[in-house]
């Protein structure tokens, strides 16, 4: 059984579009969520959720993902769900997403897994992405047997590690938060990587000259989460890796 | 461990920038399977490492794991003339000396990240007052700390004062006997220094250790103190290395089986602080090239900003496989196995 928690932030009609493609790709998993979460983050705009199989949780105060991601967590943990599975409102889930993550975690060790993450748009700044594996996750080097670091956008943990190992709230924005729990989660467990869970994220570029400002302001977002995250774990942070493209996602078969 | 190096910091060079480019633009050129998007997706590619090199950020001051120890060489001068050590033969010039308002800022910026502070030296209780100074500090900031002595300053005062503020003590003795220990001190003080080291037993209880050195000319008096040290109840620690200094002891195990002998390196945790105020990450920084010349200073530099650095990060990346025979010595092993 699988829980899937979606923290999302609704400024605008594009992340109301994203929303519901997002919930449509959930309606038509292989395999069916026990629960969907969505944790709504005090967002400034209204969303009406049309879908009855989604629990929206609307917070009377912005507190960021890693709050609205705990939240759901929290939910999760008093039922009898072995699997959670987060992902991103600007995602869309391919139809055996969670057929496959939780497969991977029923017969595997791992106490988290992450799947492979394609760009949704056409344009050069998306096929950069692609190649540079900007939200894929990162093979850990040199034996690429686990990965160093995947993004809570294509994510999922087993129960026990979501208990002992939550997302710190102090990080205010959905930037360094994943890079945090990995690293803490990777001193006790291991995380696995399955690239046939598939799912593509929207960068939202209407077009490669119009995208520009954005691409660079999604950098600097992670350059300063970075900074922040390096702070943290200035042992920890500088381990070998490598990020995961569609030419190196099948180097290691971490199925068995 | 030397401490002989250039004064003047040395930041990376043109050509680490270049190499660092290469290095980053290779491999993901070889990425972009349509021939004429190499060039636009090398182009993105350099704006993105651009601004991961140059873009100044804030660093959100609110976080941090507590995985790092800060070592601080508080002094190179010592009251005793071990011959084992070569430390006590070049004391910094009272010009060089660091003022402590810059360690404890330092110290107050790393807490978070810190599980553990320790004063070595030299002998750090020449300079008893500012001593305290860091170990009320520490106190107010939860953070344990660790002094590394020969005993030969502390009082009853002093070893009252500590015992409150809860750190630890940890006492260098590598004999129990009259003759051995005043020739391997260096100096006639087994009779001052016995009756220090039994007060502090009795004032400080647990927060006392007692730390020896193995090498050949101590390998027979090792085994009387651990076994002083069972008797007394006090917890022990060998280290079974050191760079020996100008009087020529010698390292009873081999370089070979100390390097060989399957553990990791634990020395990337380390925040190291000379006397001078010279950050490195670990006392035996030499034997990496990169890492030859201090990372910054903390007197003219903040801390976090010297860790933060290309260059540190590039040393610590390549701590990682470090392995060579100094990973024996205290400072370079995990916490869990000194003391047990």
């Amino acid at each position: 059984m699988s829980a899937l928690i979606i923290p999302c932030f609704i400024k605008n009609q594009w992340d109301i579009d994203c929303l519901n493609r997002l919930l449509g790709s959930v309606q038509s998993q292989t395999k069916p969520f026990e629960r969907v979460y969505l944790v709504n983050d005090s967002s400034p705009l209204k969303y009406e959720c049309r879908h009855d199989f989604v629990e929206h949780i609307i917070l009377d105060k912005n507190g960021g993902p890693a709050r609205a991601r705990n939240i759901g967590i929290e939910k999760v943990l008093k039922l009898d769900i072995q699997h959670l599975l987060f992902t991103d409102h600007d995602c869309i889930l391919d139809r055996e997403w969670n057929e496959q993550m939780t497969s991977f975690l029923s017969r595997t060790e791992f106490a988290a897994v992450g799947g492979m993450t394609h760009s949704w748009g056409k344009t050069f700044l998306d096929y950069y992405h692609d190649i540079n594996g900007t939200l894929a996750g990162k093979w850990l080097l040199p034996d690429k047997k686990e990965l160093w670091y995947m993004p809570s956008l294509n994510f999922g943990m087993k129960a026990f590690a979501a208990e002992q190992f939550p997302f710190d709230e102090r990080f205010p924005t959905a930037a360094g938060e994943d890079v945090d729990l990995c690293l803490r989660l990777r001193s006790k467990y291991r995380i696995g990587f399955c690239p046939a869970a598939k799912l593509w994220h929207d960068y939202g570029y209407k077009n490669s000259i119009l995208g520009f400002n954005k691409f660079v302001k999604l950098f600097k977002k992670y350059k300063s989460s970075s900074a922040t995250v390096y702070e943290g774990h200035t042992v920890l942070m500088w381990d070998s890796s490598e990020s995961i493209f569609k030419g190196n996602m099948y180097e290691s078969d971490l199925q068995a | 461990m030397s401490l002989i190096y250039r004064l003047k910091a040395n930041h990376p060079n043109f050509s680490h920038v270049i190499h660092d480019y290469i290095g980053e633009m290779r491999p993901f050129a070889k990425r972009v399977s349509k021939p004429h998007l190499v060039i636009p997706m090398v182009m993105l590619k350099t704006i993105e490492w651009g601004i991961y090199r140059w873009h100044k950020t804030p660093i959100r001051r609110f976080y941090g794991v507590k995985s790092n120890e800060l070592i601080y060489m508080i002094t190179n001068a010592c009251n005793d003339r071990c011959p084992k050590c070569g430390i006590w033969e070049r004391p910094e010039p009272k010009s060089q000396h660091l003022m402590i308002s810059h360690f404890i800022n330092c110290l107050k910026r790393l807490h978070h990240n810190l599980y553990q502070v320790t004063l070595t030296g030299g002998e750090p209780l020449l300079f008893k007052k500012d001593v305290m100074l860091i170990a009320e500090e520490a106190r107010k900031l939860n953070v344990p700390m660790v002094i590394v002595s020969n005993a030969r300053l502390v009082d009853e005062e002093f070893l009252n004062r500590y015992k409150a503020l809860g750190h630890i003590l940890v006492i260098s003795v590598d004999s129990v006997e009259k003759q051995k220990w005043n020739e391997f001190r260096g100096r006639n003080n087994f009779d001052i220094v016995m009756p220090k080291i039994m007060l502090a037993k009795n004032i400080l209880g647990s927060q006392l250790r007692i730390q020896s050195v193995l090498s050949k000319e101590s390998a027979q008096e090792i085994p009387k103190v651990i076994e002083w040290c069972k008797q007394q109840g006090i917890q022990h620690n060998t280290q079974l290395y050191q760079d020996f200094g100008a009087y020529n002891w010698h390292n009873a195990v081999t370089e070979k089986a100390m390097v060989d002998d399957g553990t990791p390196c634990a020395a990337r945790k380390n925040i190291c602080i000379y006397p001078n105020g010279d950050v490195v990450k670990c006392f035996d920084h030499r034997r990496i090239p990169l890492a030859k010349e201090p990372l910054g200073n903390i007197a003219k530099q903040d801390i976090i900003e010297i860790l933060c650095t290309k260059r540190s990060t590039e040393v610590s990346k390549i701590m990682k496989t470090c392995n060579f025979p100094c990973k024996n010595m205290s400072c370079n092993k995990p916490q869990t196995l000194l003391f047990n």
